[in-house]
């Protein structure tokens, strides 16, 4: 491919200042993890689990370049829905995990975990998230995305984060109100409550299915057309 | 056959893409535009869009998180 050779040796080259070799950090910096590891697992092996988890999610975040703000931006914007589908996938295999996790407890008598997370819907559900889809793409990033890209060093997520915990605190303060007043109103389902488990699991992987079909659909057809 | 440089250091994801799908309308066929960029996010979007519209794409790491991505308005 002549003509891409071409193209690549254009760029701003002359002058270039050569790269800092990152390895050096990059070791230092796996052994400070481990060793922060070590310290929390001597008070508590939960704050381990959770600062490797937190550290390894971070990682895939990074490197996978996988963003939640792209996955519902970006099918508009540039027609592709590559981010778009792994999110769905990441939905698939989650609403398989947390259903076999929460099947082992319902199973064997013991109270469901994590069933606080089963929240009443109401218009606030639409409202809300309608909100924070049009901040977070403003902001360049969601929770998740702002907090990796603060370890990046972008600058502008630093102050999405800051104000990312302004409007979290505001949130927290009036949350009483907001909770008793409209969020309670709504109906809360459990799906496995409705459908039974397997149910519950089989139409949730239906929608996701028809949702990635239609993804995959929807990319082609924008196809190389584009703007 | 001109070579357009397009600043986006700073800008975070999408303004890069759209800047560059903006400039890219005005340049006549043959020209290059090389995008700077050094927001992760759009190291992907801005590529994997120029791919598709079928232009020629080259992605270079010119420093620690900062790329410069060619792409060649061949069509």
């Amino acid at each position: 491919m002549a003509e891409v050779s071409r193209a690549s040796r254009r760029g701003s080259n002359r002058n270039r200042k050569p790269k800092k070799n990152q390895i050096p950090f990059g070791v230092l910096l796996a052994l400070f993890v481990v060793v922060v590891a070590i310290i929390l697992n001597a008070k508590s092996s939960t704050l381990a689990l959770f600062w490797i988890t937190g550290t390894a999610f971070g990682f895939v975040l990074q490197k996978g370049r996988f963003c939640f703000t792209a996955s519902m931006r970006d099918p508009y914007l540039t027609g592709s829905t590559s981010l778009t589908r792994a999110v769905i996938i990441a939905f698939a295999l989650t609403t398989i995990g947390f259903t076999a996790i929460k099947y082992g407890y319902a199973a064997q008598g013991l109270p469901i975990p994590g069933m606080s997370y089963v929240a009443p819907i109401s218009i606030a559900t639409l409202i809300g998230a309608f909100m924070f889809g049009v901040g977070m793409v403003i902001a360049g990033g969601c929770a998740s995305g702002t907090l990796m890209r603060v370890g990046e060093g972008f600058y502008m997520n630093m102050i999405s984060l800051v104000f990312f915990v302004v409007g979290s605190l505001l949130g927290a303060h009036d949350y009483g109100w907001w909770k008793e007043h409209f969020i309670s109103k709504g109906p809360s389902v459990f799906l496995p409550d409705v459908f039974g488990w397997m149910g519950a699991v089989v139409l949730q992987l239906l929608v996701l299915m028809a949702l990635y079909v239609i993804a995959e659909k929807y990319e082609a057809k924008r196809g190389g057309a584009g703007h | 056959m001109k070579e357009v440089m397009l600043d986006c250091y700073g800008e975070a994801c999408p303004v890069p893409l759209v800047k560059a799908q903006n400039k890219l309308n005005e340049l006549e066929l043959g020209d290059v535009l090389i995008v700077q960029i050094d927001h992760s996010c759009a190291m992907k979007n801005v590529p994997e869009w120029a791919r598709k519209e079928g232009y020629n794409v080259e992605v270079e790491e010119v420093d620690d998180g900062e790329w410069e991505v060619i792409i060649e308005k061949n069509k």
